[in-house]
């Protein structure tokens, strides 16, 4: 069932365009992520859906009820922000009690309420405590109860994670998604962070300068990427240049420097035979040991240098006058290779993407 | 003890705080002289000059009339600063910065050139209000306003609007959202502002010197008059007197704003 519905929604501030054209279909209960670079449009379509901008044009529908006119107070949006927005003057009980003050409930069910909302994201006891006596995973926590106590039809989260350090970062990442299926409501996270919206997401939007490049699982977005853009903004990508040989149906033959490989064409993008095309192959899906003498595409290409990770070793090989990173696990039984090595790379036919 | 501030740097700001004493010090010393003049030294000390500043009609009445429109000034200046910070703030257009000057060329503006424009205008418009109470309380609210403007656009600086987002995305509306979440946050700004608007209207010459009706003086009028014609140590006993009431009003506040700090916090 459609939840949120962004219906030509565009916004301009002056002579620039914000968001241009955006139409968004969001289920209930799904994880949503609005993903893209900075100033890519996300967080003026987070904010418009949370009533703190109004669109140029275009319409909001939330739970089938037109939204777009309505003030904040009116939508019933819970939203947690990059810097968490903890009411400095008020306790963390206070903060917490806040939208139930609002909606005039009797003390005792707010009390209640309060208590359960501390106890579910593990800070009961902090009760009395200021904005300044907490870390930043503790005010993320309370921001989060803040929100959830007053059991909103969706959550807003934008960038809720930028201001934590990394380990905190992993940690939260897995804690507000378990928090979100627990809870079963309908989230949208705004994020400049491809490896956030891949861990955490049910879909994701790839934005860049106001319209939505692709939408799609995290599968789907990082195996068929419909663009370059998308392929070198999410993860790590090999793209390597060629010329469309071929096209029949979903493969298309490529020559690369003479070599023949195929890739896959995702329902996104199209080949035309004899046109320029870019193939996508990700570090991890090469390997420099075949593991059957059948398998190709093979190219040979010389290991100019190696990054040793622990437990993974990178390697940089050249192929002509192109280059490919290529992680390889670091296991006993492939042997080490040096510089200078010649070496022969192979990929799953699969595992090529062709990009037009 | 360790010494945080370098001796040079000590020695000057012990200078300059001397230097900043020294005209409250001959003031009250002046005041409490038993000589029959204005003198500094003073020729002995006693109250004669208090008690005989407590006795005369002219300052007393001139005292009074100073607080409560410093007190009227302050009331006004506050919500209308308030106000303008808030604006000035929260919208976005061109020429921002122009209009925040705009807003406090009254304390860049000579005092005089402020009274004088005033009172031109006054006379000229036919407004009826050319030295009267009415428009010496309009030149006091626009040369103390400016001085609100600032502290709270301060304030404002930096308050984080996310606080008021949150709050109306969580069911307030966009007054109570100001009330309960901006204004305790900016508070400490509206108040510097107001005790502001309250000291430079009492201690206001120039454009009350254009604008007093001839029967209500503020004080810094009266002595002003006075001096011109006797110079009487009640003038600098009024002096201590104005001084004091600053100095208390200063004090009030911080108590009042403890007072309230305390209170939320045994509330929660």
């Amino acid at each position: 069932m459609v939840y949120v519905e962004f219906s030509t929604i565009s916004k301009h501030f002056g002579t620039s365009v914000a968001v241009a054209d955006l139409d968004l279909q969001i289920e209930q209960g799904e994880f949503f992520s609005l993903l893209g670079p900075s100033g890519c449009g996300k967080s003026t379509t987070l904010r418009m859906l949370a009533g703190f901008v109004k669109p140029t044009t275009g319409q909001i529908r939330v739970n089938g009820r037109n939204v777009t006119a309505l003030p904040p107070e009116a939508r019933d949006i819970g939203i947690v922000f990059q810097n968490y927005a903890i009411f400095p003057h008020m306790t963390v009980f206070d903060n917490i009690a806040f939208g139930l003050v609002e909606r005039k409930l009797p003390r005792a069910e707010i009390k209640q309420k309060v208590d359960a909302a501390l106890a579910e994201v593990g800070m009961t006891g902090f009760e009395d405590r200021y904005e300044r006596e907490l870390s930043g995973g503790q005010k993320q926590r309370v921001a989060l109860a803040r929100v959830l106590v007053i059991e909103p039809e969706i959550l807003l989260l934008d960038e809720p994670l930028s201001a934590l350090d990394k380990k905190m970062r992993e940690e939260m990442k897995y804690w507000i998604k378990n928090i979100q299926k627990s809870v079963g409501i309908t989230t949208i996270y705004v994020t400049h962070d491809q490896s956030e919206a891949l861990t955490m997401s049910d879909r994701i939007a790839v934005m860049d300068q106001g319209r939505v490049l692709q939408i799609g699982t995290p599968v789907e977005i990082y195996e068929q990427p419909a663009s370059r853009f998308i392929a070198e903004f999410i993860g790590e990508s090999n793209l390597l240049d060629g010329t469309a040989l071929d096209v029949h149906g979903a493969v298309c033959s490529i020559d690369i420097d003479g070599t023949t490989v195929t890739g896959r064409l995702t329902q996104n993008n199209a080949a035309i035979k004899g046109q320029a095309v870019t193939l996508l192959v990700r570090p991890e899906m090469i390997r420099l040991h075949s593991l059957d003498a059948s398998e190709k595409p093979k190219l040979n290409g010389t290991v100019r240098e190696i990054i040793y990770q622990g437990s993974v070793v990178r390697y940089r090989i050249q192929i002509g006058h192109q280059h490919v990173m290529v992680e390889v696990a670091n296991r006993p039984d492939l042997a080490r290779l040096d510089l200078d090595d010649d070496v022969e790379v192979y990929w799953n036919a699969d595992s090529g993407v062709a990009i037009p | 003890m360790e010494r945080k501030i370098p001796l040079p740097m000590l020695i000057l700001a012990i200078l300059g705080f001397c230097y900043l004493l020294f005209p409250i010090l001959v003031v009250v010393l002046a005041g409490l002289t038993t000589g029959e003049f204005l003198t500094f030294p003073p020729k002995g000390l006693s109250l004669r000059w208090v008690i005989s500043f407590l006795n005369s009609e002219k300052y007393l009445s001139a005292f009074f009339f100073s607080f409560k429109l410093a007190l009227m000034t302050m009331i006004v200046s506050t919500i209308l600063g308030t106000a303008v910070a808030l604006f000035i703030a929260r919208s976005r257009f061109v020429g921002r910065t122009a209009l925040r000057a705009f807003f406090l060329s009254p304390v860049v503006l000579p005092g005089v050139v402020v009274g004088f424009a005033l009172y031109a205008f006054f006379i000229t418009s036919g407004l009826g209000i050319s030295r009267t109470i009415w428009g010496l309380w309009i030149g006091h609210i626009l040369y103390s306003t400016p001085y609100v403007i600032g502290t709270v656009g301060a304030s404002l600086a930096t308050f984080d609007v996310s606080l008021e987002e949150a709050a109306r995305s969580l069911g307030a509306s966009p007054m109570r959202a100001f009330r309960k979440i901006t204004f305790p946050n900016i508070a400490q700004g509206i108040q510097a502002g107001s005790i502001f608007a309250f000291i430079v209207s009492f201690g206001q010459f120039e454009v009350s010197l254009f604008l007093s009706a001839p029967n209500s003086e503020p004080l810094p009028i009266a002595m002003y008059n006075s001096l011109r014609y006797k110079f009487e140590p009640d003038a600098a006993a009024a002096g201590i007197f104005a001084i004091t009431l600053v100095i208390a009003s200063v004090l009030l506040t911080n108590r009042l704003v403890n007072i309230r700090r305390l209170l939320e916090r045994q509330d929660g």
